[in-house]
């Protein structure tokens, strides 16, 4: 089956039929999947924060943690698998980005980290065709390779598909 | 709204604890001391045979990379830190306290002992932005002690969760912390407070406890410490690091801000020091079984 598991800061693509990328318990951070329909090739990235400038040092070792490296390598991880480098044709989708219940904008990195994975979606030409993000939950995340499906799960919520 | 459960029962399962174990009892009170030393510490391990083996296997696992395998305590500990041997003597000490799942909140093994850990090293990255002197060093242990209260919870209030879900669903009830008053008559703040009081816990450690969740009602001279606790804990549900079915369902108390200088950069700091920290601490405390997150 050879499924892929990412961690914090991890990104990954797969093309193995049968198989999926999935990532745990996201809180604030933010999973973006890229699926590419036609050749069924499947990437997800897990960021925990925007900007990678904020530890230069933690940038160079884990690139996923950051959004604005982060989706840069997965979207390259496509191509890599034989998706087009213009993104045409690339299924995005934003999981995550919650927020604690706070009163004050302090805490809510979550709304940030969804700013900024849009700002480098954008600026690589491509935008998210659905979003299930922010709220005060944490979400797992599961892409399938064969159908593009995304499926969402959380403690006490149960599952539900994107 | 009247109890679902009677809080005599959780009240007996508290009586009925085991004994703390003299390893940990000696910890906290050498830690609640204002002047304590790594010897200190080293004491507690040197004359526990088991411990000694347990620290010299965490220092030489693949983790901290060393060339020529380590083979005396003091040095063991002078690489590990003592964070990492706080969290040994802790975790090997209380059975199953941090380890059991936590089925009321649909928290698997180790889930407890994932998000206490996280919450701990959160707490003593927190503790360093304080506005006024308190007693920091208790930070990362008031941050793993937290949420003991959830490990004699759990069973009671597996039998009432999906009500208390459904109320919170529907905004009935407005947090998790709510929903277990309501349909308890007890939150596993106190109840971790009760279990602190049976097992003569420091004083900080059992007032961080009762209001990790409520900071701003403890006494004033606790309450910087509990606010450490408090913002330990929401960075590690922040992180995914919760026990289950509550996470992020707490409110923040923004009271914080009287007692520690934090920013959305400084927190973005602290969140991804906790997780260095965390990454390594789990992977050399877990050399002899699969990390299962």
């Amino acid at each position: 089956m050879s499924n892929i598991v990412l961690g914090i800061g991890d990104y990954g693509a797969s093309d193995r039929p049968g198989s999926m990328v999935k990532t745990y318990a996201l809180g604030s951070c933010v999973a973006v999947t890229m699926y590419d329909p036609n050749l069924h090739v499947a990437g997800m990235v897990h960021v925990a924060l925007p900007d990678s400038k904020l530890n230069r040092a933690k940038g160079a070792e884990c690139p996923g943690y950051f959004a604005d490296l982060g989706v840069p390598l997965l979207f390259e991880e496509m191509v890599r698998l034989g998706c087009q480098r213009q993104g045409r044709g690339l299924v995005v989708k934003l999981l995550g980005g919650a927020s604690v219940m706070a009163g004050n904008d302090t805490f809510n990195i979550g709304k940030r980290n969804v700013l900024a994975v849009k700002k480098v979606l954008w600026g690589l030409g491509m935008g998210p065709v659905a979003e299930d993000v922010g709220a005060n939950y944490s979400r797992t995340v599961s892409l399938y390779v064969d159908s593009g499906g995304v499926t969402v799960s959380c403690p006490g919520r149960g599952q539900w598909q994107i | 709204m009247e109890p679902r459960i009677s809080s005599d029962d959780i009240r007996e399962a508290i009586a009925n604890l085991p004994i703390l174990s003299p390893n940990v009892s000696r910890l906290l009170q050498v830690l609640s001391t204002d002047d304590y030393e790594l010897d200190d510490v080293v004491n507690i391990v040197k004359y526990d045979a088991a411990l000694t083996a347990k620290v010299l296997k965490v220092a030489n696992s693949p983790v901290f990379g060393l060339v020529n395998p380590v083979t005396t305590l003091d040095r063991a500990i002078s690489y590990l830190g003592k964070w990492i041997v706080i969290s040994i003597i802790l975790s090997d000490n209380t059975g199953e306290l941090f380890h059991k799942p936590l089925e009321g909140y649909d928290g698997g093994q180790n889930a407890l002992w994932r998000h206490d850990l996280f919450a701990a090293f959160s707490s003593s990255e927190v503790a360093r932005l304080a506005k006024h002197d308190f007693e920091a060093e208790l930070a990362f242990t008031a941050g793993l002690l937290h949420d003991i209260g959830k490990f004699v919870f759990s069973p009671f209030w597996e039998k009432v969760v999906p009500e208390a879900l459904g109320h919170i669903e529907e905004g009935s009830m407005a947090d998790y912390l709510e929903a277990e008053r309501s349909l308890t008559g007890m939150d596993h703040a106190q109840i971790g407070y009760e279990m602190a009081r049976h097992w003569d816990f420091p004083e900080p450690l059992q007032q961080a406890i009762l209001y990790h969740h409520t900071p701003q009602q403890a006494p004033e001279e606790f309450r910087a410490l509990a606010f450490a606790a408090h913002l330990g804990d929401m960075c590690a549900m922040m992180a995914g690091c919760d026990t289950g079915n509550d996470g992020m369902q707490y409110p923040l108390d923004d009271g914080y801000s009287e007692f520690f200088d934090l920013t959305s950069e400084s927190l973005a700091q602290i969140l991804l020091e906790a997780e260095i920290q965390f990454k390594k601490a789990i992977s050399s405390l877990s050399v002899e079984e699969e990390v299962d997150k």
